[in-house]
């Protein structure tokens, strides 16, 4: 839907990418796969990966500082952090409430969303509400995954795709026909089933037993999730547009969750765009989840690829299953 | 906040059918049912069946929430779930409920802020309200504590109960409804209630789940203190953000963590305990599920009538804390 009042704007935007670069002829030496078969796959050629210490919110606290340096806005011009994750420090307290302590601050509400990888889409867009009609002015929205540590390393179908990452954006009102201009976010759970880690929480609580069958792991219907993937990015995006009464046409660039080359290729032929009209950077950076998303925007705003006034459009899709899409106008 | 405000039409609740008592707690642990009474308030508490997630426990809570209000799930725009102790680390526990409602498409997400997490969950449902994004909103509180329960520490497992409450969200007449909502947080208190195992910061191994540090550990005295001192000060913040006073109050339901923090409260605020909805006696601490299962009875025993000022107060591990002030539609 579109905004009837104060539109959010991003005013700055950081990213944290970990130090160690994990190439596909290494992943060869773990498990039975090789670069061709997975560039061939996926389009990946190497991906980050966290050190053993690291959790979500120290990738998320440096994301979010780069973040607020580039806006210009000081930590305590802060009203509220979102924090979207799929593999938070802890079950609890939130991620966010640890960012929201590193980055020195006190009192700011703080809270973790979970949307799988259309998280950072959601967490935007609830940032947005906060800011169309007043409530707060400045809004941090961070996307931070440390997936290493929920990849199953004897299952070559997913340890391939799977990286770690962080990226924040720094939202704030602006003029009218600027920033967001609509979303759309939509899930459905009968795809639940499709990409998930079904032991560790209420439903099934994690054993020595249930460790050692790695069903602590994520698991994912490859098929499945392709297909949906490769209908909802066209789907949502084109939904998204419509509600801000834009034609593809219009696109000057899409940022899509970077889950694989595949999938946006044929989203790319669907909507019948070229693959230039779509930011894709997941051959160094694999599939971060909810920071895949800022991460290649951040990319494309540092190559020159989104300049002032231009329509992109972000969209996100995964686990869930969930989807969203949101239509800006770049300040 | 601006003038279209979010109401809330419909309230459910569910509570398994298990009943732990403090008698039954006291053969476990080292402790009598007249200390655990004494300290906490609580008598009993229910627990989930083994078999039971926080979704079988939400989907329930929805439903009668959604029968209240009137209105069927296909006219759901939005579901938000709070919980602690979701189903999975993902998919959402949100998504599980949505497909259990009987819907598609719809969006649905979970959110972390702890036993504060069902204001917090209200004030941002309240928001796409009041922006006229979405016209219906679910909210759900639902927590299996229990599953995060070391059950060989008296000072946490004496205190936690399993639960589950919904609200319909919607459009209230000018003036009712949501008047004013204040959230904050303080990361610098977050090891006073973690589960310091099974995420990113500290996966889970066999030691781990041998140390039970993928369970529940709490600082009882610094949350007593931060939740006695919390309790008055957001629902006074959240006041004067709608120009209204304590006396203007005929309800507070706060966070049911422990009888001795609201009692304190009710000191410091100089209000008869008359004004607090209590029931953590039948459910101990249920977490974010306590304030829509408090709100469901003090409704159902006539406690709150349309014109009514109410505040909701949470507080808990982040740490973090919020109060809404409505005006019961």
């Amino acid at each position: 839907m579109a905004n009837k009042k104060n539109n959010a704007g991003i005013v700055g935007i950081g990213v944290c990418l970990p130090e160690k670069v994990l190439t596909n002829a290494e992943l060869a030496q773990i498990v039975d796969t090789n670069d061709e078969w997975i560039q061939e796959r996926t389009g990946i050629k190497e991906r980050r990966i966290a050190d053993a210490s690291q959790a979500a919110s120290d990738l998320g606290v440096i994301a979010a500082q780069r973040a607020l340096e580039n806006a210009c806005v000081s930590a305590d011009e802060i009203d509220l952090i979102i924090v979207a994750t799929a593999t938070a420090d802890m079950q609890f307290p939130s991620t966010a409430c640890i960012i929201q302590e590193r980055l020195g601050m006190k009192n700011t509400p703080a809270f973790d969303v979970t949307a799988g990888c259309t998280g950072f889409i959601y967490a935007l867009t609830i940032g947005n509400q906060f800011i169309a009609n007043g409530f707060y002015r400045t809004v941090l929205v961070i996307g931070t995954e440390v997936l290493s540590k929920v990849t199953n390393w004897t299952d070559r179908e997913t340890c391939i795709l799977l990286a770690d990452g962080a990226g924040a954006v720094v939202l704030r009102p602006t003029t009218p026909g600027c920033g967001i201009l609509s979303m759309k976010i939509g899930a459905d759970g009968s795809g639940g089933k499709y990409l998930l880690l079904p032991a560790g929480g209420s439903r099934m609580p994690v054993t020595p037993e249930l460790i050692e069958a790695n069903q602590n792991k994520l698991h994912m219907d490859g098929p499945e999730v392709f297909k949906f993937a490769m209908m909802m990015l066209p789907e949502v995006t084109e939904q998204a547009l419509a509600l801000a009464n834009l034609r593809k046409e219009d696109i000057d660039l899409i940022v899509p969750h970077q889950a694989n080359i595949r999938i946006i290729e044929a989203a790319a032929r669907r909507l019948d765009l070229s693959m230039e009209k779509f930011m894709v950077n997941l051959d160094r950076y694999g599939n971060s989840s909810s920071a895949s998303i800022p991460i290649a925007m951040h990319e494309a705003l540092e190559t020159g690829r989104i300049k002032s006034g231009d329509v992109v459009v972000l969209t996100g899709f995964g686990a869930g299953l969930t989807w969203g899409s949101i239509v800006m106008r770049w300040i | 906040m601006s003038n279209s405000s979010a109401g809330i039409i419909g309230v459910g609740m569910y509570a398994p059918e298990k009943i732990m008592t403090n008698a039954d707690l006291a053969g476990m642990i080292n402790t009598t049912e007249e200390w655990i009474e004494s300290v906490s308030g609580i008598r009993e508490r229910h627990i989930a069946a083994p078999s039971q997630a926080a979704s079988d426990l939400g989907a329930v809570a929805a439903q009668r929430a959604l029968a209240r209000a009137g209105v069927s799930p296909d006219e759901v725009d939005l579901i938000i779930v709070s919980t602690v102790t979701p189903d999975m680390q993902f998919p959402s526990t949100a998504c599980i409920i949505q497909e259990r409602l009987g819907i598609k498409n719809i969006p649905a997400f979970d959110l972390t802020a702890v036993c504060s997490g069902f204001v917090y969950a209200l004030t941002v449902g309240a928001q796409f309200i009041s922006n006229e994004f979405y016209r219906t909103v679910l909210v759900i509180g639902t927590e299996v504590v229990s599953s995060v329960t070391n059950w060989t520490d008296r000072d946490t497992s004496m205190l936690i109960g399993d639960g589950a409450g919904a609200v319909v969200l919607r459009q209230a007449p000018p003036g009712y409804g949501v008047l004013s909502a204040k959230l904050g947080a303080d990361g610098s208190g977050a090891s006073f209630m973690m589960t310091p195992a099974g995420g990113s910061r500290m996966p889970v191994t066999s030691e781990v789940i041998e140390k039970k540090m993928n369970k529940m550990q709490m600082n009882g005295p610094e949350v007593f203190k931060f939740a006695m001192k919390m309790l008055p000060e957001v629902t006074e913040q959240a006041l004067e953000l709608a120009n209204l006073h304590t006396k203007d109050l005929k309800l507070i339901v706060p966070h049911q963590a422990n009888r001795r923090i609201i009692e304190a409260a009710a000191r410091r605020m100089e209000l008869p305990m008359e004004k607090f909805m209590v029931n953590v006696e039948k459910y101990g601490n249920t977490s974010s599920a306590t304030i829509p299962i408090a709100l469901f009875e003090a409704l159902e025993t006539g406690r709150i009538e349309s014109g009514d000022v109410i505040a909701l107060t949470g507080f808990g591990g982040g740490l973090a804390w919020g109060s809404v002030i409505m005006r019961w539609i």
